[in-house]
């Protein structure tokens, strides 16, 4: 192995500054954010607040937790996030897999109709009306079906598998092997990193989206949990016609935001894990090797 | 990954444009072109037809809604207008001069953006990639990729907070004995408000594609640089960046073509109207007119104009970059 | 009966005018108004003689869909006693769609543009029913009203004309059914602590001038601090919103929140342009001596609330915005547990050169709108009536607020109280039950309007006070009906927003110095090449137009 040179040594002090800095930029709102979630309402407005909670206090935390209508929200959430991203791996996986042949005959075309809907997009009240009429309202479908795929990550995924060496499909065929054959047993297999991101990408977008199911649920138990949580902030900051007034709900203004985060954003943090494990499969063989 | 090591480096070779029929031809060879294509390759095709109907029904069925940029539409009248009004709507908002302070405003901003919000995830996944304590990698990764998961409104809280008047970065001033600034009423201030709090939502989340992007380059490659007495810049030079260049130039397109969508709501949740001169983008302006809701066609004509531009952007850089770097969208 | 009710109509429609109907070619023509006319055959459920005062009660049992704003604080239940009463007493079961209060415009507008709304769509500010007008998806109901009693014996007691005609479209009719206060209700004021001012022998001040003074002695105790720090800034196109709303009003001028560009003129009988007015130039300047000299906190006109009321609780500053809620739950609350002793008041809106008036027209509040759909109902006059009923007449109001007597409240001697054991608004924190949450009662969608008795009746002992001081004040008249055709109001739209982007613009320029007041002259050249000439005259003429349509 080649010794590092002086200048690398050098850069890899610097790239450590770097990425501390990164680090503490990044995790300092966080950390804050989640002592918030902890503290006291008075502790709170005085903006004493930093690192560690002050006032320990959950009563935000118990209000919502108390609520029935959080816990099935929630479920909500999850059932709608994993059907659509099942639902939008398999299209987008499937079309990108076909525009990434380079000598497919019409493949300019059937990229352009993709591309063309990234600028062109029908309004608000057609939507509405296509999905009304399709009779997918207050189901998961409605949700699913019309964002089943988005056309950025579809040329992210097809650019991945345009990359792969193609000879491996070529011997994939020899061996007789079909094209479906091809897609399953040879091109998904090597391509575990960006089906992985597509996965993560696709579900922490169902996961924080709130609009389709807001436009087309008509019913409170059917709402996913961002649209509950949405409201809530709404109801305890925004004040509304009716005024709060007890000490619970000056508590909840005071510090449902940083709530609604740590709740919604934990659970998908923990899904990350599993994903970067395909990440470094390459770099760590090559640290083998090494 | 061990099965990759017999390839070709990836990325190093992209296949020549050739196509399996010639383009010219006649109609004759032409049909005889698609028999033949579809012959050989009706199992690609079947899998588009599921894609293309979903294309077809929820992306293209809507889209004719938009003729309304060219009818009049009235709120619970009929989806598709009531009269033909011609050019308009068009000429509406091409004779405001607000529209047109506007529309340079977002392409300040959205430029900016660009500039400084597409390379910085290639620089940190970079930066990552040499960090060798594979815990500390996936730690730094991990935490430079929550502020994606803030809301707008946390974002602009944050920002207004670190730059109040008593916040921590008049502090620094202060120290530096400079008078306070009040950035937030400053409108030269904006631009680097903005796109400052867009980098440091955006950067860690980033680097997830080319994170992705950097395992599917061949390890042998490395070695092959070191046999030949490549140091660690030269590998990154001549093996790295060209293994994450198709997933750079595919975002880098699709970039520019949506330059022109600065985020409304980050905006909106900033400015204020002593900003306005440099904060104020379509989206922010058409709002702030109640248009959304006075007239829907006035915000569909406006939608074309920005679907225009955009087509324009991402095919004339799919084009340039197919010219110079030989990596396309199509 | 009907007799007499056709002929109501007749009049009704005569006023409305149908010579602006005929101007307004082209635009619209799904009004169902023409063949819906005749409503004999509506009148399932409906009362044969439905008086003011009465019970209503319908023939046989009918039920209407309603959007319902559903209040994370009192989340929507199906078991509400509100639910059981409203259907006990009127024979009608409501059948709500749900819709989350964050984004509550959005999916009205989306309901109604896709013909999928229910029948009453309450909880409509005007002018955001305008959008709905040229399409005919929503009902005029100035048609109708001869089929609500009550909402006509309102209106006529308390004289509200003039209020309901600033609502009236280009054809004369309105397609809002406003909520109706007898008097105006103040909402927003100063708020000082006073155990400060006290400490240092000032008095709460009542004019502005006062204000100045107070301010201006606080900061010689307090060098280094802004005496005056406000909110209400994000979020909204005029920053500080409530400040330069009252303190317009004491000018006599629209700003902030209440800002339009179009304001009329009594003593020239025209419409004229707010932002080039002299008694605004006059706020403008007041305002400016405030920055000047250094007692009002210039970064009141761009935080976040949540940053102001901070410099408030941390003593930065001593006097903020108020309105009677946030005075008791963010202010005083917070206050009285970080700092001792502190205390905090919200004076009457401080008095300026317009003397002790308020602004007019803040007598209507918001209102339901009746999707069109709804008169091809059999049952459309029982629903008319009914909507009477809870809306707008004594009991129906009662209801909505107080509940059920002997259930909910009681009442001796004119006053209502509370039956022990409920809270409501967090009057009684230890109480097991809530008016909102587990009655149903007092819902921002069914409660507003009313008379100044009922309203009053509900006040904190701080708004109380607050209310009754500002009851004293002189109501300005109201700005006459000035209403733009559908074509007309799109080029308005057009100017107006730049217009409004310049006034609020130059205002805070000139308030915080950035731009000199010598430069006034060369603002309202601005203004000029701006067309604001023009929007002027826009309105002038519809304003000479309606006035000879409609008397």
């Amino acid at each position: 192995m080649v010794k590092p040179s002086r200048s690398y040594r050098v850069f890899q002090g610097v790239n450590g500054v770097v990425l501390t800095l990164v680090v503490l930029v990044t995790l300092y709102p966080f950390v804050n954010i989640l002592a918030r979630s902890f503290s006291g309402e008075r502790q709170i407005r005085a903006g004493e607040v930093t690192l560690l909670p002050k006032g320990f206090n959950l009563t935000t935390y118990e209000i919502v937790f108390q609520d029935s209508m959080f816990w099935r929200n929630y479920g909500n959430t999850v059932l709608y996030t994993v059907v659509a991203t099942a639902v939008a791996m398999v299209l987008t996986t499937c079309y990108a897999y076909v525009l990434s042949k380079k000598n497919l005959k019409g493949r300019g075309v059937l990229v352009g109709i993709a591309v063309f809907t990234m600028f062109f997009t029908g309004g608000l009240i057609p939507n509405y009306i296509l999905v009304t009429s399709l009779g997918l309202k207050n189901s998961v479908w409605a949700i699913a079906l019309p964002n089943a795929i988005s056309v950025f990550n579809l040329l992210v995924m097809k650019a991945f598998f345009e990359n792969l060496p193609a000879e491996l499909e070529e011997a994939a065929q020899i061996d007789g092997l079909s094209t479906y054959g091809t897609l399953l047993r040879i091109v998904l297999p090597l391509s575990k990193a960006v089906m992985a991101t597509m996965v993560l990408f696709y579900s922490v977008s169902f996961w924080n989206s709130w609009f389709s199911a807001f436009l087309y649920m008509d019913r409170t138990d059917l709402m996913p949990v961002t649209v509950y949580l949405r409201n809530l902030i709404q109801g305890a900051t925004g004040g509304g016609n009716a005024g709060a007034g007890t000490e619970q709900l000056s508590q909840v203004g005071a510090n449902i935001q940083s709530v609604t985060i740590v709740l919604t954003a934990l659970p998908i943090l923990c899904v990350y894990p599993f994903v970067q494990r395909y990440f470094v499969s390459g770099v760590m063989l090559g640290a083998v090797k090494g | 990954m061990s099965t990759s090591t017999t390839s070709a480096p990836p990325g190093t070779q992209d296949p020549p444009p050739a196509r399996a029929a010639p383009r010219r031809g006649g109609r004759a060879a032409a049909r005889t072109g698609w028999r033949r294509a579809l012959r050989r390759d009706w199992q690609l095709y079947s899998l588009a037809i599921l894609p293309l109907l979903f294309f077809l029904v929820f992306r293209y069925l809507p889209m004719i809604g938009n003729v309304i940029a060219f009818r009049r539409f009235e709120p619970g009248g009929s989806m598709f207008g009531e009269e033909w009004v011609g050019l308009r709507y068009v000429q509406m908002f091409l004779n405001d001069p607000t529209f047109w302070q506007v529309f340079r405003n977002t392409l300040w901003i959205g430029g900016l953006t660009l500039l400084f919000c597409f390379p910085i995830p290639i620089v940190l996944a970079l930066l990552l990639n040499e960090v060798r304590r594979r815990s500390l990698k996936r730690f730094v990764q991990s935490v430079s990729y929550l502020p994606h998961f803030l809301s707008i409104v946390i974002v602009a809280g944050i920002t207004m907070q670190m730059l109040a008047g008593d916040g921590p970065v008049n502090h620094a001033l202060g120290l530096l004995g400079h008078e306070p600034i009040r950035f937030i009423q400053e409108p030269e201030w904006f631009r680097t408000l903005y796109v400052g709090s867009e980098i440091w939502q955006t950067a860690g989340w980033g680097t997830i594609l080319y994170l992705a992007a950097l395992t599917t380059i061949d390890e042998d490659l490395y070695e092959a640089a070191r046999i030949d007495g490549a140091n660690r810049w030269q590998q990154i030079w001549h093996v790295t960046l060209p293994g994450i260049r198709p997933t750079m130039m595919t975002l880098l397109i699709l970039n520019v073509g949506t330059f022109m969508a600065v985020g409304f709501e980050k905006v909106l949740l900033l400015y204020n109207p002593l900003t306005y001169p440099t904060a104020d983008v379509i989206s922010t302006y058409v709002y702030r007119s109640g248009v959304e809701s006075n007239s829907f066609s006035y915000a569909a004509a406006i939608g074309l104009f920005e679907a225009i531009i955009g087509l324009v952007l991402i095919t004339s850089a799919n084009q340039l970059s197919r010219r110079t770097v030989g990596t396309s969208l199509w | 009966m009907k007799n007499a009710r056709q002929l109501s109509r007749r009049q009704i429609l005569a006023a409305a005018g149908f010579v602006g109907l005929a101007t307004l070619t082209g635009c619209g023509s799904g009004d169902e108004g023409g063949d819906g006319k005749d409503l004999s055959k509506k009148q399932d459920g409906a009362m044969k003689d439905y008086r003011a005062g009465q019970q209503f009660k319908a023939a046989k049992p009918l039920s209407f869909s309603v959007l319902h704003n559903n209040n994370p604080v009192y989340p929507m239940k199906n078991d509400w006693l509100f639910w059981k009463e409203l259907t006990k007493r009127t024979g009608v079961t409501l059948k709500p769609v749900d819709v989350p209060l964050a984004d509550y415009e959005k999916k009205r507008s989306v309901l109604i543009g896709a013909g999928d709304a229910p029948f009453l769509i309450p909880k409509t500010y005007h002018p955001s029913e305008v959008a709905f007008v040229s399409s005919g998806a929503v009902l005029p109901v100035s048609d109708y009203v001869e089929l609500m009693p009550n909402f006509r014996d309102k209106v006529r007691k308390w004289k509200l004309e003039p209020e309901l005609d600033s609502i009236r479209q280009s054809d004369g009719k309105y397609y809002l059914l406003p909520g109706l206060h007898e008097k105006a209700k103040a909402g927003y004021s100063l708020s000082f602590r006073t155990d400060v001012l006290d400490k240092h022998g000032l008095t709460l001040p009542t004019s502005w001038d006062e204000v100045y003074d107070v301010l201006k002695a606080l900061k010689e105790e307090y060098p280094g601090k802004y005496p005056l720090t406000d909110r209400w800034s994000t979020n909204t196109p005029f920053p500080c919103g409530a400040l330069f709303s009252y303190l317009g009003q004491a000018f006599g001028v629209r700003a902030g929140w209440s800002y339009d560009n179009i304001s009329f003129d009594h003593k020239a009988q025209k419409y004229v342009f707010t932002g080039a007015q002299d008694a605004y130039r006059q706020m403008v300047e007041y305002l400016r001596k405030l920055v000047a000299d250094k007692l009002m906190d210039p970064e009141s006109f761009s935080q976040t609330d949540d940053q102001a009321v901070q410099k408030l609780l941390a003593e930065k500053s001593y006097a903020m915005s108020a309105n009677p809620q946030v005075l008791v739950q963010e202010y005083r609350y917070n206050l009285e547990k970080q700092v001792e002793g502190a205390t905090i008041e919200m004076v009457p809106v401080p008095l300026g050169p317009a003397g002790p008036v308020v602004l007019g027209g803040s007598r209507l509040e918001n209102g339901v709108m009746v999707s069109s759909k709804a008169l091809k109902s059999d049952s459309f006059v029982a629903m008319m009536q009914f909507v009477d009923w809870l809306w707008y007449s004594d009991e129906g109001q009662k209801l909505s607020r107080w509940g059920v007597e002997g259930v909910t409240y009681t009442r001796s001697a004119g006053q209502y109280r509370l039956k022990p054991g409920i809270s409501l608004m967090g009057s009684d924190p230890d109480a097991p039950k809530d008016m909102q949450k587990d009655f149903g009662f007092y819902n921002g969608v069914f409660a507003y309007g009313g008379s100044w008795e009922l309203v009053s009746s509900m006040f904190s002992p701080d708004e109380k006070r607050f209310q009754d001081a500002m009851a004293q004040r002189r109501q300005l008249p109201i700005d006459p009906a000035h209403p733009l055709q559908s074509f007309e109001q799109e080029q308005a739209t057009l100017w107006d927003t730049p217009l409004k982007d310049t006034v609020i613009q130059n205002t805070l320029q000139f308030v915080l110095g950035k731009r000199p007041l010598s430069q006034w002259n060369a603002y309202l050249a601005e203004l000029k090449a701006k067309n604001m000439q023009q929007l002027v005259d826009l309105h002038n003429k519809a304003y000479e137009r309606f006035k000879k349509e409609n008397g």
